[in-house]
């Protein structure tokens, strides 16, 4: 069962998926529109029902597979680790709520002034030195500058 | 020639024509510093700029900023994690590791040396190429390209993990990356494919929020789970003395330096490949030139020879792109597509007469190219132990301002707000591979090879029908796909064999 609980075993079903629906919306489409799909999406969904099955049936070491990228750090309490990527995420979703309330002229600031205080703890005067920083950041360069074209929000949308 | 080669240099150091490549390089230092701001854009943008310019100024000032971004880029993915051009996202597996371990001021030396080395042997091929490439480019057609990119995809896929399970994840991979690059309309008939009626998704996904998502989420939640600096608790004083040991570095591998430069020429040279094949195809051949499979799982993990094979491929791609671009007026990239229009805005029609009438022009870019990447990686010396302190910042300082970046970083590559959904969706697969043992890197080249892989396979199958696959570079392309793909399993079994009679 913690196999196939396992993340690896949830990516696999994850691209498993994804291929079938692949192969599936392929169906409808014209020979030329299909092909390249399909040839791609066979071996797709046969090599990740493979790693499915090896997942449920051969336990494999931590260390068996391992990829040629970046491990995520071991050195934390599993569960301190889970409650701060609970954290950040929220933060991070957090953060394109506001982007997408009161646009990122706004939100830039205000998320670091939040992040800086509530998450870092960071005292006040580094924090509004540095919420500064952003803002000016966002508005000199961003802005003025280079002239990006950013939405207002839909907050300010609405009120207009 | 020689006295076209020496009036080239002539003309890139007068004055005038100097400050304004200062102004280009200025320029191109803080594209390439910025997530998003992409060298193509700026290109774009800057092209109205020369219109009273002479050819010699204008070519200095695009190619002097357009041949510094990849440079810098390095910069912010080894400090950071998130790629600061879409072609420098390779360089984050080993030089973002080294910043964490402490070295990244030894990664950022490494990085910039080998940035600089690859732009002057890119530079060289392209003075030493023209006369003889054109051969080279006529015989890669389009079965010969698909194959290439079968090649790259087979080599990265087969490199990227240990053992059956790592080959089988490296592929799995690699076609998810395939799969992904199908999104929009289909380039022959039209046909929307898993676009879920969304009009922004018509065009396909862009490379940046997909690159920016995939490598910077997962760093940016590591950072946050680990409660410390980038580089951890380390003793004071340990970063300031990184960037020289880089530069050694380069030298101690400077055979696997001039190799990925040489890979990234060629790369550059085939029209439509691109830098963002380059860095990986170089990222795998640094990776295959470890010993052993115990060497091997040093990569990811901050082996310096992970940052130097892609930090040379991204910078002499340039001088292989331009090769085709100057030479047959058939541009290698979209930068050199945009690098094009400037050519016809100065009223020069690219082909012969770029190798006759305007042969030193064409020799001031080569000289363009190395002179600006050598007051680059000087300058960015000066500040490179300053730039490395910042892997000592507390993560609760640096998380805000890597987000803020990360966010506008994607925004900008299309100014649409799905680009920012784009980038949460790459970021919560990124950080499921990295939980799942699954290697990126055969995801993102899958990704950039995915359009040019179907074109060529659909050209192929439509001009010659089944008969493609016998053309002879097609054949030797087909044996080295099957090489790249059966070697490391031969390795694992002879290892294995060797063990059990050690035992």
């Amino acid at each position: 069962m913690r196999a196939v609980l396992s993340t690896r075993f949830l990516m696999a079903f994850i691209v498993a998926i994804a291929a079938v629906y692949a192969l599936y919306s392929s169906l409808t489409w014209p020979f030329r529109t299909a092909l390249f799909p399909r040839v791609i999406g066979f071996p797709l969904l046969v090599l990740s029902i493979v790693e499915m099955l090896l997942c449920v049936t051969n336990v494999e070491g931590d260390r068996v597979g391992h990829a040629v990228d970046f491990e995520m750090t071991t050195d934390v309490d599993p569960a301190v680790a889970l409650k701060r990527t609970f954290a950040i995420c929220s933060w991070i979703l957090g953060f394109l709520a506001l982007i997408l309330g009161i646009g990122f002229t706004l939100a830039v600031p205000l998320f670091v002034f939040l992040y800086l205080r509530l998450a870092g703890k960071e005292g006040w005067a580094l924090t509004l030195s540095l919420t500064i920083l952003a803002w000016l950041t966002m508005e000199g360069l961003f802005n003025r500058l280079l002239h990006l074209p950013f939405p207002q929000g839909w907050l300010f949308s609405l009120l207009a | 020639m020689l006295d076209a080669f020496v009036q080239g240099l002539v003309i890139v150091l007068q004055w005038q024509t100097f400050l304004i490549m200062l102004l280009g390089i200025f320029l191109g230092f803080w594209v390439g510093l910025l997530p998003g701001l992409g060298g193509s854009t700026t290109l774009a943008l800057m092209l109205p700029f020369i219109y009273k310019m002479t050819p010699v100024e204008a070519f200095a000032f695009l190619l002097g900023m357009h041949s510094v971004v990849s440079t810098t880029g390095d910069i912010t993915s080894v400090l950071f994690g998130v790629p600061g051009e879409g072609t420098t996202a390779a360089t984050i597996l080993d030089g973002h590791a080294m910043a964490k371990r402490g070295e990244a001021g030894r990664a950022l030396g490494a990085a910039l040396m080998s940035s600089l080395v690859g732009a002057v042997v890119g530079s060289f091929a392209l003075a030493l190429a023209i006369p003889v490439v054109r051969p080279l480019v006529l015989t890669f057609g389009a079965p010969e390209l698909f194959m290439l990119a079968i090649v790259g995809i087979a080599f990265i896929s087969s490199l990227s993990g240990e053992g059956g399970r790592g080959l089988l994840r490296g592929f799995l991979a690699g076609l998810l990356g395939l799969m992904i690059a199908l999104v929009g309309q289909d380039p022959q008939a039209g046909v929307q494919r898993f676009t879920f009626s969304q009009l922004y998704l018509w065009g396909g996904l862009d490379l940046v929020p997909v690159l920016v998502g995939l490598f910077a989420i997962p760093e940016i939640i590591d950072l946050a789970i680990r409660g410390t600096s980038i580089a951890g608790e380390l003793p004071k004083g340990s970063l300031a003395k990184g960037a020289w040991d880089g530069v050694k570095d380069t030298f101690r591998h400077f055979w696997l330096t001039i190799r990925c430069s040489l890979v990234g020429t060629f790369i550059g040279i085939m029209p439509g490949l691109g830098g963002g094949v380059a860095q990986w195809i170089a990222y795998g051949h640094a990776v295959q030139s470890a010993h052993d499979a115990k060497e091997r799982t040093g990569f990811g993990k901050g082996d310096v020879r992970g940052v130097l094979g892609p930090g040379a491929a991204n910078n002499s791609k340039e001088g292989g792109a331009l090769i085709p671009t100057v030479a047959f007026g058939v541009p290698g990239s979209s930068a050199m597509a945009i690098l094009l229009g400037a050519f016809f805005l100065q009223g020069i029609a690219p082909g012969p007469d770029m190798l006759d009438k305007h042969l030193t022009l064409t020799f001031s870019m080569v000289w363009t190219m190395v002179i600006a990447n050598i007051i680059t990686v000087v300058l960015s010396f000066f500040f490179l132990n300053q730039l490395a302190k910042l892997t000592v910042v507390r993560g609760t300082v640096l998380i805000p301002f890597v987000l803020f970046l990360a966010f506008i970083g994607s925004y900008t590559s299309n100014n649409h707000i799905g680009d920012l959904l784009v980038f949460l969706v790459f970021g919560v697969l990124g950080y499921l591979m990295i939980r799942a043992s699954w290697p990126r890197a055969p995801l993102v080249l899958g990704f950039v090879l995915g359009k040019i892989a179907e074109n060529n396979f659909y050209i192929s199958t439509i001009r010659y029908g089944g008969s493609w696959m016998l053309r002879p570079v097609v054949l030797i392309l087909i044996v080295l796909s099957v090489v790249v793909v059966l070697y490391p399993l031969i390795r694992l079994r002879k290892g294995s064999d060797v063990s059990e009679t050690v035992a």
